[in-house]
């Protein structure tokens, strides 16, 4: 016996529209939440890292005495290592600034110890300063948390904003299915009112549209996530391949949460879809005897 | 009042006391209606254009509440029934609808079958049923086609298999002869009349027919401007 006919017609026009719609929706939601996960990823790696690291400028010293300062600033308490910047490591550190050919000759350059402290109980770079001034140098030691805690700042603040624009994604999500699921409703009111009057019980009627809904927002997310994991790999591959300095800019790492938030993002959109359609149906009939 | 008792016995299988029916801004359609009707009778509804035919069914086949007053159908008042208790209560009555309301995307034996289908019944345990009513209709050899391939004589009669299939206690009809032959509308009148004789079906036809009226020879219901009348020309003694 062949499959008995859906009682709701096949898809039409005004559902081509709303997967379009759905798509995109799910698409700029995914993209959104990939891009801050990226970002807050990179940021708090770097974040990580610099903050267990500090700088210490040296002036009126050569390198000899650098050496000696770095030795001393190794036997403090806190301090895992110290070394003192090779002018290659100089040139690659400033080369966004000044280019591939390295410092230009006769540019004043300060000498630079780059020093890592220990996770528990690092030292704090006052103690650092104090100890290499009294050591008889003229030395300035910076932590490079002071600047990751602005990033780390500024990193919060994306955040926000990125979890407010997929709740507002979301949002508009179930408001676009609640009024297609509504315009579907009259368009097919005949076929409801048939329903209706042959006996179908209101969860019946309801459970055509959330089947129907359920999948076109499975379909249609699963669209949008794909395409923004298209869209999100080829911003960072095209980023990589210009050799752009890409250590803040997100990263397409498909590691367990990546791949949870692409296959959460077409589930979530179907259940969006089979709530605004189920409870947008029962509502219509309710107004009915 | 209005009053109407073409029966008083037994428990009625259709009774309106005072029942009026407004739409929204418009005048009364229907007006004070008091109605019963015993189980297994077969009656015509007739009455001009915009006298409130349609409206009246529509209160019998729980489409609409009425405005005023209460409609006991197999003595269940249906104002006190919950939304599912309605739904099983439209189970046990089968409509023919002027326009036939066909599902167009359906084939004519899905279009028979919707009734069992909505009841939660799987196609293998009907499906000999619906093709011997098919039979019955003249329709058993078009079960696949579309509604929109058949003529309108076709189309009534599968309107009317759908109404019947569930065995309904109440059958409605609202001119299911009105899109047919006078041949046809006699065949399809045939068959109402012997579906109330053997299964005890009580059959309520709206008809401007007045031929197929006196043919038939039941009682007839007449409404006048939403009131409800009797016509003893054409009553049965």
């Amino acid at each position: 016996m062949s499959k008995p006919t859906p009682l709701l017609p096949e898809s039409d026009a005004r559902e081509a529209a709303l997967f379009f719609v759905v798509a995109a929706l799910c698409f700029l939601a995914v993209l959104a939440t990939l891009t801050a996960r990226g970002t807050y990823t990179a940021a708090h790696a770097w974040s990580a890292q610099v903050e267990g690291e500090m700088t210490v400028r040296l002036k009126d010293t050569d390198r000899r005495g650098a050496e000696d300062a770095a030795s001393i600033v190794r036997g403090l308490d806190g301090i895992r290592s110290s070394s003192v910047l090779s002018q290659e490591e100089l040139n690659r550190l400033l080369a966004p600034s000044f280019g591939p050919g390295g410092i230009p000759a006769g540019v004043p350059m300060p000498i630079l110890i780059a020093v890592e402290t220990t996770q528990d109980a690092p030292a704090e770079a006052g103690v650092v300063t104090a100890a290499l001034t009294d050591a008889g140098f003229n030395a300035t030691a910076e932590s490079h948390a002071d600047y990751a805690s602005e990033v780390q700042r500024a990193l919060g603040t994306l955040r926000i904003a990125a979890i407010g624009i997929v709740v507002l994604l979301t949002a508009t999500a179930i408001a676009v299915i609640a009024f297609a699921t509504h315009a579907a409703l009259l368009a097919r009111r005949d076929i409801v009112d048939v329903l209706h009057l042959a006996g179908a019980e209101d969860r019946f009627i309801a459970s055509l549209f959330e089947r129907r809904f359920w999948t076109l927002g499975l379909k249609a997310g699963s669209a949008g996530s794909l395409v923004a994991l298209a869209v999100t790999a080829m911003i960072v591959f095209s980023a990589q391949s210009a050799g752009t300095q890409s250590q803040l800019l997100p990263q397409l790492s498909l590691d367990f949460w990546d791949l949870v938030i692409l296959a959460v993002t077409p589930v979530g959109a179907g259940l969006a879809a089979r709530w605004a359609a189920g409870g947008t149906v029962n509502h219509s009939l309710k107004s009915v005897l | 009042m209005n009053r109407f008792r073409p029966d008083t016995a037994d428990e009625p299988a259709v009774e309106l006391n005072g029942v009026s029916l407004r739409y929204d801004t418009a005048d009364d359609v229907l007006s004070d209606i008091d109605l019963r009707l015993k189980p297994g009778t077969f009656t015509f509804l007739t009455g001009a254009s915009g006298a409130g035919k349609s409206s009246l069914l529509k209160l019998l086949y729980l489409a609409h509440a009425p405005t005023q007053g209460e409609v006991h159908l197999f003595g269940l008042r249906t104002s006190a029934l919950s939304r599912k208790q309605l739904s099983a209560l439209r189970r046990r009555i089968g409509v023919v609808f002027q326009d036939f309301r066909l599902l167009d995307h359906l084939t004519a034996f899905e279009n028979v079958s919707l009734p069992l289908r909505v009841s939660g019944q799987k196609p293998g345990t009907y499906r000999e049923e619906v093709v011997d009513l098919l039979r019955w209709v003249g329709l058993g050899e078009r079960m696949h086609a579309l509604p929109q391939s058949l003529s309108g004589g076709e189309q009534q009669r599968l309107s009317i298999a759908r109404a019947l299939i569930n065995k309904p206690d109440l059958l409605i009809a609202d001119e299911p002869t009105g899109n047919v032959d006078p041949e046809m509308g006699k065949r399809i009148f045939r068959l109402f009349v012997e579906l109330n004789r053997r299964l005890g079906t009580t059959i309520i036809i709206a008809t401007h027919d007045l031929s197929l009226i006196r043919e038939f020879d039941a009682p007839v219901m007449r409404l006048q401007h939403g009131l409800l009348v009797r016509d003893v020309e054409h009553q049965s003694a």
